[in-house]
């Protein structure tokens, strides 16, 4: 089974491709970026927490398989949903919005 | 300090028709009393290019996954109504969509208000006139016109709306107040979470210390409730 790190990695590269994207908008080229680096760290940050919480053994946090699957799907979605975004505008919408809505699926507080 | 209906040129009788529109009235009474998730999930669809429902179900697990609140509770029925009409706001198309959106903001934040200040107090596209200064072009989205304390409220999608422009108007609205012995509180609402919005303050110059900053996660503060904790 995937863990949640390897998951919000997936989360991390579609991001990546929104970067590319929203940054040909010359001047929010600086915005994009800052973006990517604040949203990433949470990510990360997050998943770390959640894998320690997982690997804590018996009683811990550790969500169940069917969880784990339900997360996968929605994280993939998300994935799948920021690839559509063609216009350099929107990806910039989506550098916002893809890491809240990823955040929601983790479990955790939206910001 | 004086309150004024804004003109009515052309773009603002457009405007106008997307802020009638029933569909702006009932996602704002949804988000009104959305939980954080569902928020997002409204931005989420609003801002997506999928149409179906099924896909953004399967985005958002704690609200129509194994673990979300029973189909037919209160709850989910709020989140099925959520991603309904905003699948409906998205449909409207790229350039029809973001109106919708923007007026959906305001609506919300209007919604909210009504519910510590009354509606009667809430006023919407007005100006803001200040003996000696010259009326700002833009009309303040929202005010709420109570005698000794008036708020002018600024409404954005989200924080790539933040711009100089913006915290100038608001910060000059308020030194000019002041400069009346009256009191202004400008607001800045933003549909978008405080972690994108400080991204967007960190680079601007412009004046923001006098500015109260509203985002997706601190809404029902316009209500006067404290925000939720996040699910």
């Amino acid at each position: 089974m995937t863990d949640t790190p390897a998951l919000v990695e997936r989360i991390v590269a579609a991001i990546e491709r929104l970067v590319a994207l929203g940054e040909t908008i010359e001047d929010e080229w600086t915005y994009v970026h800052d973006l990517e680096t604040v949203w990433t760290a949470r990510l990360r940050a997050v998943a770390a927490v959640q894998a320690a919480a997982a690997s804590a053994g018996p009683g811990s946090s550790a969500p169940s398989p069917r969880d784990m699957a339900e997360l996968e799907t929605a994280l993939d979605r998300l994935a799948a949903e920021a690839d559509l975004v063609t216009d350099p505008h929107r990806a910039i919408d989506w550098l916002s919005t893809l890491p809240q809505a990823t955040l929601v699926a983790l479990g955790e507080a939206a910001w | 300090m004086r309150f004024q209906d804004a003109a009515k040129d052309a773009r603002a009788v457009v405007y106008a028709g997307v802020q009638a529109d029933p569909l702006v009235a009932r996602a704002a009474t949804l988000l009104a009393d959305a939980s954080p998730a569902q928020r997002v999930l409204a931005r989420a669809v609003m801002n997506g290019e999928s149409t179906a429902a099924e896909p953004w179900r399967a985005m958002f697990p704690s609200l129509f996954g194994s673990a979300a609140p029973a189909e037919g509770s209160p709850e989910r029925d709020r989140s099925e109504a959520i991603l309904d009409a905003s699948l409906a706001v998205a449909a409207r198309g790229d350039q029809v969509r973001s109106q919708f959106r923007g007026a959906i903001v305001e609506a919300v934040t209007e919604c909210l208000l009504a519910r510590r200040v009354g509606p009667g107090a809430i006023r919407r596209e007005r100006r803001i006139l200040f003996d000696g200064v010259p009326a700002e072009i833009h009309p303040y989205d929202v005010t709420v016109e109570t005698r000794g304390a008036a708020e002018a409220y600024d409404c954005k999608w989200g924080a790539r709306g933040i711009s100089a422009d913006v915290l100038h108007q608001l910060d000059d609205a308020r030194a000019h107040a002041a400069g009346e012995g009256a009191r202004l509180l400008p607001v800045l609402v933003v549909f978008d979470a405080r972690r994108s919005c400080e991204v967007r303050l960190a680079r601007q110059t412009a004046p923001r210390t006098g500015t109260r900053l509203v985002t997706i996660e601190t809404l029902d503060r316009l209500a006067g409730r404290r925000a939720e904790a996040a699910s």
